[in-house]
């Protein structure tokens, strides 16, 4: 029954809508007898809250509607995904990695042979090849060097790379020291050819094929040799025997490739013992 | 963590349009009794939304009856988790509900009892929330937040007091 200790509890019970019809109507008279109660019911009722008319503002995303659950067949789907090549991944092992250098490391060095290798054959065994290092050309001494007694001397301008010299009887004036380098070294060498490191200053020459021609420009080609070929310049001329092989000069797009490898096994050890290093150095740093 | 209500009934099952009624019916209280204790238009919407999303995934168990009870027993959780997570008992968010809300008696009053609502703990102005704004008995009370119908009865006429006493100082010092 409600009374002054517990009419809080029956006035907040009745606010709150949970009395019963006799509890209610006890509370309304016990309200009704004293002012105070009636004022203090005032109180609670003003701490009452009413609700506030608030809207949410996206409803319309909370709806459902029967197409929202239409799906895909997933053979549909299926059929939407692009098909992919398959990838093939190289994997690059250190092994493999150094037999690969390896591999075309010989490869380099055979091809570079191949390219840098000069051979040439003497046709005929009385071919030489006299070189020096004087700045006179081809013409030149293909002009200066006639023998004396030849009964026809050829000159083939064509074909002034290659020479056959079966005597060489030179004028003495002419012919100093680089006549008698030539004779020796055709008298020692005679079956073997000689090298040079300029190409050009071939001296061709034929006692058989001597014409009457050549025989009057003698003296001019002298005169030639002399200015060419000072006696103060002349040099010793190092005579290399090698073996030639005939060249079609007639070709115009022909060309000469001279080359030296040389390879030194230190250096290419440290290369080597490097590449090795950065390759384990990489190695250990993807195993950390 | 949320706990599943207990009136999930495996048996019954909610259509499209029922849902759609619901959404029209209760959406609304849902977002207000949110926003009011978390002040935050964003978090009210999502937990809404999350709380409808829930219903419409358990539509197959949920009673039509209960979905407004589901609905607010879901949002009170996801809300409680929410608050949880950023600390945010004191609502720092402001929230202006001259807005939206209708003027209960005068403006005055009104800013008091706000302020004294918000002087509230979270347990108590939601069930002043859920009894006043929703009607909500002790019992669904009760159920919504997982509590007893005694300990809804004493935690909402300690909280009704607290208002009632700062209401009076507030009127006091007005005075």
């Amino acid at each position: 029954m409600i009374n002054e200790n517990n009419y809080e509890t029956y006035f907040m019970s009745y606010i709150d809508n949970e009395l019963i019809a006799t509890e209610r109507a006890a509370v309304e008279a016990f309200v009704l007898n004293e002012a105070k109660y009636a004022a203090a019911m005032a109180v609670f009722e003003k701490a009452k809250l009413h609700a506030p008319n608030v809207e949410m503002e996206d409803k319309i995303f909370l709806y459902r509607f029967p197409e929202m659950q239409a799906s895909l067949d997933s053979d549909f789907k299926k059929s939407l995904y692009r098909k992919e090549a398959p990838v093939c991944k190289i994997i690059f092992t250190p092994n493999l990695m150094r037999a690969s250098f390896a591999i075309a490391a010989i490869l380099i060095f055979f091809v570079g042979i191949q390219l840098f290798k000069t051979e040439t054959i003497i046709k005929d065994k009385t071919a030489l090849a006299i070189t020096n290092n004087a700045s006179t050309n081809s013409k030149q001494t293909e002009n200066t060097i006639l023998p004396d007694n030849a009964p026809e001397a050829s000159v083939n301008k064509n074909n002034n790379s290659s020479a056959v010299l079966n005597s060489l009887p030179f004028n003495k004036k002419l012919n100093t020291t680089k006549v008698k380098s030539v004779i020796s070294a055709h008298a020692a060498f005679e079956d073997q050819t000689i090298a040079s490191n300029n190409m050009n200053t071939n001296i061709v020459a034929s006692t058989e094929g001597l014409s009457q021609d050549s025989r009057k420009n003698e003296s001019q080609i002298r005169s030639n040799l002399m200015e060419t070929m000072p006696i103060e310049e002349e040099k010793t001329i190092s005579v290399i025997p090698t073996t030639y092989k005939e060249i079609d000069t007639e070709e115009e797009d022909r060309t000469i490739n001279i080359g030296i490898i040389e390879i030194d096994g230190a250096a290419f050890r440290g290369i080597t013992r490097k590449f090795s290093a950065l390759l384990k150095r990489n190695k250990i740093e993807k195993e950390k | 963590m949320l706990i599943e209500p207990s009136f999930i009934h495996e048996q019954l099952s909610m259509t499209d349009l029922e849902f759609n009624i619901c959404v029209d019916d209760y959406s609304d209280g849902v977002y207000r009794f949110i926003l009011k204790i978390s002040k935050n238009k964003e978090d009210a919407r999502d937990i809404v939304q999350t709380a409808f999303e829930k219903l419409w995934v358990n539509r197959e168990k949920v009673e039509t009856l209960k979905a407004k009870s589901y609905l607010f027993t879901v949002a009170y959780h996801l809300m409680i988790d929410q608050l949880r997570k950023e600390s945010k008992i004191i609502m720092t968010d402001s929230f202006d509900e001259n807005a939206n809300a209708i003027t209960q008696g005068s403006s005055e009053l009104k800013q008091l009892l706000l302020e004294a609502i918000n002087n509230l703990n979270p347990t108590q102005k939601s069930l002043i929330l859920l009894k006043d704004y929703e009607g909500y008995s002790y019992q669904e009370i009760g159920e919504i937040m997982q509590l007893s119908e005694s300990q809804v009865k004493v935690y909402l006429h300690r909280a009704r007091l607290i208002l009632k006493n700062k209401l009076t100082h507030l009127e006091k010092m007005s005075a």
